[in-house]
């Protein structure tokens, strides 16, 4: 009748597949290093992967890092929570430093431990969301702000957060899907506290007043970068270090602005769960993260949010961005994000929720 | 009428590779923000060649799709056979509970797999990846295997067993055979259902292992370039090329060729 | 008798031990948490709740959500079995032998293709200044502008497409199968294609439009991907609310409950569409 495959031939390849892939999974086990290795658990090109990086810790200290990463806050809970001792080094926003400590996750930094800590700038470093009964459970590493990022060019003299409803711009704007930030926005814009509005309604009303002009939501910077390039949208809320590497890495004509009701500010700290098994590699391994000499190679070749490191950030070149972008009189305008008790969280999610399903109609 | 059909097909077939057309075009184009137009350029293939880890993760999801789909078809097929050909009680309520791995988010599944392997000691790595993957595979095996089933005639099979077969033998010689289109979609569903699958594997891979998806996934955050783009035009060129060679052996077109 | 129950049992037990194992009892224990006020981690007592379940008393905007993805659902489900069947149909029996199989496999190989790639070639395709603009422009330089993505139609455009392969997988596997002798009884009894074809292809079709619609319906009314990416501010589905729910609060029980709430959904239709459908065709 009709040339087959026989049923034999068939089972014979299918189990060969199987049994060299079972095969070839078992052999790279074998192969383990033999130096001291960590795992780092951060977002993905946020600093402790850059390579050059790791080339030089790994040939001053014969310590090998590995990665692991997260695409959301509440994904690096789950990760450390799910998996006691596979981290040694967690990068945590401030604003989940005293969530995490009271599940128990995370140990106390002896700062004297730590060369480089002696240089970072002291309200950073002591920032009263990193402390619990005095004392310090991250690094204070990185900080930067969530502010207004226009096209150049096409937007003049942006001077407030209200541009977001300016009837101008219509089917131009695009906003980063955190209901944080946004709620954060519609704060500043209600003159409220971000991290304890008392009036959720006004500002549940401020970000469906946005609805014309928006057009997408934005939750990467790659994301951002191909929209932005694809002439898709002219005004959003943006992050600063991912402003500094549009500018730099792809030449994206646009302009980073605080605007007079301020901006909203992260700090990002470097934390070691209690359940690492080589927290002295881990600690050498943030002393290097916070080293200017790390950061100013970081910041000059790709584009980097602002070092909490002043030593760091005084060995910057006089042309860099970041001076463009971090001015000192912006500083007093800036709310830092603080712990968010579970039910605030939830609340405010609630209201971008709403928001969101209110665009949609 | 016929070439009415014809055409109407090739027409569908140009629909599904548009995009297909332009994720090819896009891999040899110089932007890295995708911008057009195209400025021809094979730097993206070039440093796919450097990329050891994006090469390791397309490794891994071959190996986990391939072992999918063959652990998935055969068990799936086991129980297509019981669904459709046997009467007993409780089987619409079996046949419900194949939809609830294709209803619910991956997301959900993901973090309930996740959660469970950890309680249950399991665990993470590619062992888990593997359950995880073949699990979701199996309702689509069944159900495609089940319509394949409801179209053939059962009473070919009982007539053979009336004159003395044993039911094994009925199965390979008369129901297999013209099964076999079925199976084969069956196995290449599945072998799809793995590679895509993007939501398990990232939350039950260790750090250091990954599949391809789960670096697609990921890069969303870095940077999506267009070595992504790269690495599905030369999958797509291998597994074109492929499947041609299985088509030859296997005969996918059914029992019309004798015309 | 009792050999044919054993011999059910061995052939079922592979396939829903594993879905068990790997599927069933994890989401037992999703449904466990979904009764919780919090994730069940760290250091605080339990508290049980059944406000979950009331999230669309709570929150009415979620009818409006529901609503969008069913719309989204039956959309998709529609037109891949309005494009789909013929293409089947025409696949099964208007080609034969070699073209055959490569036509089948050109069909086939798209889904290896990564879905995430897919998606993002599509937003080339529809925005402004993308592909189909351009290519409009290039006959017609004055025609207005392409601007189909961040739209429903974008979304429903994806969704096709991603989906479409199932449907015309599944016709085509019941057409294919369709034995010659009926269509040729028929023709000798002076019936018209268009009477076979109602009469005879589209009926023996039927198992492959069900499955192929249950392949696609069900997935797509929980899905996030293409309403994120191609709906800009209209993509906002359950999936991306319970996606909201995982990754943004932390609140697994409510996007838990969310979930289950639409697998409810999901199974109420496909209960009371199965009756009716056997009812009319017949038992299977």
């Amino acid at each position: 009748m009709t040339s087959h495959l026989s049923r034999r031939t068939f089972n014979a390849l299918l189990s060969s597949a199987l049994g060299g892939g079972l095969l070839a999974t078992y052999g790279s086990r074998r192969a383990r290093a033999a130096t001291t290795e960590i795992t780092v658990l951060n977002w993905k090109g946020y600093g402790t992967d850059e390579a050059f990086a790791l080339k030089a810790f790994a040939d001053a200290t014969g310590i090998a890092v590995k990665h692991d990463y997260f695409n959301a806050e509440a994904e690096m809970l789950t990760k450390l929570r799910t998996n006691p001792g596979a981290y040694d080094v967690v990068l945590i926003n401030s604003a989940r430093t005293q969530q995490v400590q009271a599940d128990g996750l995370i140990d106390a930094i002896d700062l004297a431990a730590l060369p480089n800590a002696k240089d970072l700038a002291a309200p950073l470093r002591d920032h009263p969301n990193l402390q619990v009964d005095g004392k310090p459970y991250g690094v204070a590493w990185l900080w930067g702000m969530t502010s207004l990022a226009v096209r150049h060019g096409k937007v003049a003299d942006a001077q407030s957060w209200a541009i977001f409803s300016d009837p101008k711009y219509a089917g131009r704007l695009a906003l980063f899907d955190d209901s944080i930030t946004q709620v954060g926005i519609g704060a500043l814009l209600t003159s409220q506290d971000i991290n304890n509005p008392k009036d959720l309604k006004a500002i549940t009303a401020t970000l469906k007043a946005m609805k014309p002009n928006v057009r997408l939501m934005w939750s990467s910077e790659d994301e951002w970068n191909k929209a932005f390039a694809a002439d898709a949208f002219d005004i959003s809320d943006y992050w600063s270090g991912a402003a500094a590497r549009s500018i730099k890495l792809h030449s994206l004509p646009l302009d980073f602005i605080v605007p007079k009701e301020g901006a909203i500010g992260w700090l990002d700290t470097l934390a070691v769960p209690s359940s690492s098994t080589k927290k002295a590699a881990a600690l050498r391994f943030i002393n290097y993260m916070i080293d200017p000499k790390f950061y100013v190679i970081w910041a000059t070749q790709s584009g980097a949010p602002a070092s909490t490191n002043t030593a760091a950030m005084n060995a910057l070149p006089a042309d860099d961005l970041s001076h463009k972008i971090y001015k000192p009189e912006d500083l007093a305008k800036l709310k830092f994000m603080s712990a968010l008790p579970d039910d605030r969280r939830q609340a405010f999610n609630d209201v971008w929720d709403e928001v969101k399903a209110f665009y949609a109609k | 009428m016929i070439a009415l059909g014809r055409t109407y097909l090739l027409a569908t077939i140009a629909f599904l590779y548009l995009p297909i057309a332009v994720m090819v075009a896009m891999a040899f184009n110089d932007s890295a923000l995708y911008t057009l137009p195209i400025e021809p350029s094979l730097r993206w293939f070039a440093s796919l060649a450097v990329n050891a880890p994006l090469q390791s993760a397309t490794r891994n999801s071959l190996l986990i799709a391939s072992a999918t789909s063959v652990i998935a078809t055969a068990v799936g097929a086991m129980a297509a056979l019981a669904l459709e050909r046997k009467r007993f009680r409780g089987r619409s309520l079996l046949r419900l509970l194949l939809l609830p791995p294709i209803a619910i988010p991956w997301l959900i599944i993901g973090t309930a797999m996740l959660v469970f392997f950890f309680w249950t000691g399991i665990g993470r790595g590619i062992h888990a990846l593997l359950i995880g993957h073949v699990a979701l595979a199996i309702p689509y095996v069944v159900l495609i295997i089940g319509a394949g089933l409801q179209t053939l005639r059962a009473d070919l099979e009982e007539a053979a067993m009336s004159l003395g077969s044993t039911p094994i033998h009925a199965f390979f010689s008369i129901t297999l055979p013209p099964l076999l289109p079925s199976v084969l979609a069956a196995a290449l569903f599945a072998f799809a259902v793995s590679l895509d699958q993007f939501v398990i594997s990232y939350f039950l891979s260790t750090p250091g292992v990954s599949t391809l998806p789960v670096e697609i996934y990921s890069s969303i955050r870095k940077g999506f370039t267009p070595e992504i783009n790269a690495i599905s035009t030369i999958f797509l060129g291998v597994s074109s090329a492929l499947v041609l060679v299985f088509a030859q052996l296997s005969h996918l077109g059914g029992k019309r060729d004798s015309r | 008798m009792a050999r044919r129950d054993w011999t059910t049992a061995a052939l079922l037990a592979p396939a829903y031990g594993w879905l068990a194992l790997a599927v069933f009892l994890p989401l037992g224990a999703m449904l466990f948490f979904s009764f919780l006020k919090a994730a069940p981690f760290g250091t605080r007592p339990l508290q049980f709740t059944f406000d979950n379940y009331l999230a669309f008393v709570r929150r009415p905007y979620l009818i409006d959500v529901a609503w969008t993805s069913i719309q989204i659902g039956l959309w998709t489900t529609g037109l891949c079995a309005l494009v789909g069947l013929p293409a089947a149909i025409a696949l099964a029996r208007a080609t034969r032998g070699r073209s055959q199989q490569v036509l089948f496999l050109l069909i086939v190989l798209p889904f290896w293709t990564n879905g995430l790639v897919r998606v993002f070639s599509w937003t080339m395709v529809l925005r402004e200044g993308g592909v189909l603009d351009y290519a409009l422009h290039l006959v017609a330089p004055s025609a207005p502008a392409v601007a189909l993505l961040y739209s429903f139609p974008a979304i429903i455009i994806g969704l096709v497409h991603a989906y479409l392969p199932y449907m015309i997988l599944t016709c085509y596997l019941s057409a294919a199968a369709i034995d010659d002798a009926y269509i040729e009884a028929a023709r000798s009894l002076g019936a018209r294609t268009p009477m076979i074809f109602a009469k005879i292809v589209l009926p023996l079709s039927l198992p492959g439009l069900i499955s192929g619609a249950i392949l696609i319906f069900v997935p797509v009314i929980g899905s996030f991907m293409e309403p994120r990416i191609l709906g800009g501010r209209v993509g906002v589905t359950m999936g991306t609310m319970i996606e909201d729910q995982f990754v943004q609060a932390f609140n697994w029980p409510l996007g838990a409950a969310l979930s289950f709430t639409m697998l409810a959904v999901v199974l109420i239709i496909f209960g009371v569409s199965s009756r009716a459908l056997s009812a009319r065709f017949g038992a299977q």
